[in-house]
């Protein structure tokens, strides 16, 4: 038997139990209704706040397909393995000629499949952005692209947790405790983080001096003074591990005549990118020298063309997360088995 | 092929402080039912877990049909067949379609695995429910396809933990008759079971686990050759009694039980030779036999010693043997201190 082969078979059977199983249409099923129900809302709504077109919408309901993706999959994957050794089906199939790589993968395959029928019920509300219009094709793709990738991890987290944690109730817990970390813990981190690296600015400036005898003006005497100032810089690839920085720095961003940007996406992709560039820490204003004029700030475009596109770092962050859970899931079961988790019963 | 089925030296297996398996050794042989008989928490069910792969001994080598699963476990599996003791079947499936998966996941292809099925769902008295889901079934119904899972890449080693716990009468009679009939294809069979009575009736061998440990040929036949209770039964037990106290029985070596009048007996020589006699002395027989059946009684013998030297209550020498010993006390089937003189039938 090949190992596709047995992958095949596991991904089958995996399949066929929850194609069966009547919860999951129901869970389906309210999915469908909350996405209709809020990219209805959006679409009705955020015109009002001027956000024209479809790209404003097509961003926000893409969050909200990848806040409901990220809380169905740990359900549908976070059982995958404890829960057949509950049911007393898990060494039945260890005793086959699959190999524990084969049903792992399998059984992580059969989550994502399941989890990406999730997002395939959300693509109608995706397309009906698009027809509504101004929505780049580009972006609706690769946020397509980066939602599959994302349930994937999240799968491959539930599946490997299932694997080495004995109750199936516990290991959903966690996963759900994995998605929390990653969308709400590394923005916490990355701010906390930078906050607490303070680094020290020192800021020379010389001024028009007009109290002088004569109503003439001269300069003044540089004066330098220093205060601290957050570092956010360091932690960059930290706050583009979180899934929603992900999924904004990936999708194309469109700009507007003055290099400004219209949608969620492009505002928090800004933002992500600011962050890798370092605060200047010897400031120079010479108010004297009138010729020199005031700095610009800099549009959204050069911001995001003067930086490093960050997916790929929280891409492979991701990437390796799901990898290795999934390779512990893999040789906690390797039979036949010289270590058992306290309190567990092989078969 | 190898000339045993199954092959264990010293097989050890401790689970954190608990030794659950000291010291097995056995040989099953091909074209034989043999018995696994032991206490609870002798170790039963960790030696299976061994046997069948899916748990590595601390020490000592299994061999399955030749096979080490420790180097092979593919090639073990292929030859293995396991029906745990855990009842498990897989949500929503038909029986059918679980034993078709069961096939596939053996790495049958799927006609095979389709003929296979259908011929064990008939060979096991299951065709009329096959395409029921497989949750609905009765414990009973689930153990019959619990069998035929484990039958279903036909292998040449099955292992049976508690095949027939749960089943009614005939379903017993009909577990018997198949374990012969998988015997006679030339199967290596190993049973084990807590209904002794029944082991009684299909297994050719037994192999004893005592405290984790296999229990020695010479302690078994010491065990064997001990006194046993054999139970008469006829028209009037009162004639019994008499006719048993005129051979020479005292009153310690005469019991009653709700069937009838029980008499201590050494070996099938002996017990042929009481009944010629209570026949000679008219008493009309209409059963006889032994009170437990042959591997209750082995079995009562060793857990009831133990490690300790401490002799347990056994009938004294009955009077009709030739060398019967001079007649006990009357108090011969009190338990005696460790310093009592009671003869020791089965040193």
């Amino acid at each position: 038997m090949s190992f596709t082969d047995a992958i095949r078979v596991v991904v089958s059977l995996e399949l066929r139990q929850r194609v069966r199983a009547k919860s999951w249409y129901i869970l389906l099923g309210v999915y469908v209704v909350i996405v209709a129900a809020i990219s209805i809302l959006l679409l009705v709504a955020l015109p009002a706040f001027g956000w024209a077109g479809g790209g404003g919408v097509l961003s926000t309901i893409v969050y909200f397909v990848l806040l409901l993706g990220t809380l169905v999959t740990p359900a549908l994957s976070g059982n995958a393995v404890n829960g057949d050794r509950a049911e007393g089906t898990l060494a039945t199939t260890q005793v086959t000629q699959v190999s524990s790589t084969a049903l792992i993968l399998g059984k992580f395959l059969a989550a994502w499949i399941s989890a990406l029928a999730f997002l395939a019920a959300s693509v109608p509300f995706l397309a009906l952005c698009f027809v509504v219009g101004g929505v780049a094709f580009d972006t609706l793709l690769v946020s397509l692209v980066v939602l599959v990738f994302e349930l994937g991890v999240v799968a491959a987290v539930g599946v490997g947790l299932s694997a080495l944690l004995t109750r199936p109730i516990f290991s959903i817990v966690v996963t759900y405790l994995v998605v929390a970390a990653l969308s709400i813990g590394t923005l916490m981190v990355f701010v906390l983080a930078g906050i607490a690296t303070q680094s020290t600015v020192t800021s020379t400036t010389r001024y028009q001096d007009y109290s002088g005898s004569n109503g003439e003006s001269v300069c003044s005497q540089w004066e330098t003074t220093t205060y601290t100032t957050p570092r956010f810089d360091p932690y960059w690839s930290i706050l583009m591990a979180n899934p929603y920085v992900l999924l904004a720095d990936a999708t194309p961003t469109q700009y507007n005549a003055q290099g400004d940007v219209e949608d969620l996406f492009g505002g928090i992709k800004v933002g992500a990118r600011q962050a890798q560039i370092a605060p200047e820490l010897d400031r120079r204003y010479d108010y004297c020298d009138t010729t020199d004029g005031y700095p610009e700030s800099k549009s959204a475009k050069q911001v995001v063309d003067s930086t490093v596109p960050g997916w790929f770092v929280g891409g492979l962050i991701h990437l390796l997360l799901g990898a290795g859970m999934v390779g512990l899931g893999i040789r906690a079961t390797r039979t036949p088995a010289r270590k058992l988790a306290t309190g567990s019963r092989i078969a | 092929m190898a000339d045993s089925g199954i092959e264990a030296v010293s097989l050890s297996r401790r689970f954190g402080a608990v030794n659950a398996l000291r010291d097995a050794t056995f040989t099953a042989p091909f074209g034989a039912v043999t018995a696994l008989i032991g206490p609870n928490g002798s170790g039963k069910t960790t030696l299976m877990l061994i046997l069948a792969s899916l748990l590595a001994p601390d020490s000592g080598t299994v061999r399955i049909a030749g096979h080490d699963p420790l180097v092979d476990a593919a090639a073990v599996r292929r030859t293995m067949g396991w029906m745990p003791d855990v009842l498990g079947t897989w949500g929503g499936l038909t029986s059918r379609m679980g034993l078709e998966y069961t096939g596939r996941l053996h790495g049958l292809p799927l006609d095979v695995s389709r003929a296979r099925a259908d011929a064990l769902l008939s060979r096991v008295g299951l065709e009329t429910l096959a395409d029921q889901p497989a949750r609905v079934l009765s414990r009973g119904q689930k153990q019959r396809l619990s069998l035929a899972r484990a039958l279903i890449h036909d292998p040449q080693v099955l292992l049976l933990d508690e095949p027939a716990s749960g089943l009614d009468p005939s379903a017993r009679v009909d577990l018997r008759d198949l374990v012969r009939e998988l015997a006679a294809e030339g199967k290596c069979v190993l049973v084990s079971s807590h209904v002794l009575a029944e082991l009684d009736e299909m297994a050719d061998g037994a192999v004893y686990l005592d405290a984790g440990a296999t229990v020695s040929a010479e302690r078994l036949d010491r065990a064997r050759t001990s006194l046993r209770w054999w139970r008469v039964r006829a028209l009037d037990h009162a004639e019994t009694e008499v006719a048993l106290r005129r051979i020479g029985l005292v009153d310690s070596q005469i019991r009653h039980d709700h069937l009838g009048v029980l008499a201590p007996v050494r070996d099938e020589t002996d017990a042929a030779a009481l009944l010629t006699r209570l026949i000679a002395e008219g008493v009309r027989v209409t059963s006889y036999s032994p009170a437990v059946g042959d591997l209750e009684h082995t079995f009562l013998d060793l857990t009831s010693r133990r490690d300790d030297d401490v002799v347990p209550p056994r009938p004294a020498d009955p009077a009709y043997r030739a060398d019967a010993s001079p007649p006990p006390s009357t108090t011969a089937f009190q338990r005696p201190a460790r310093d009592d003189s009671t003869p020791e039938e089965d040193r």
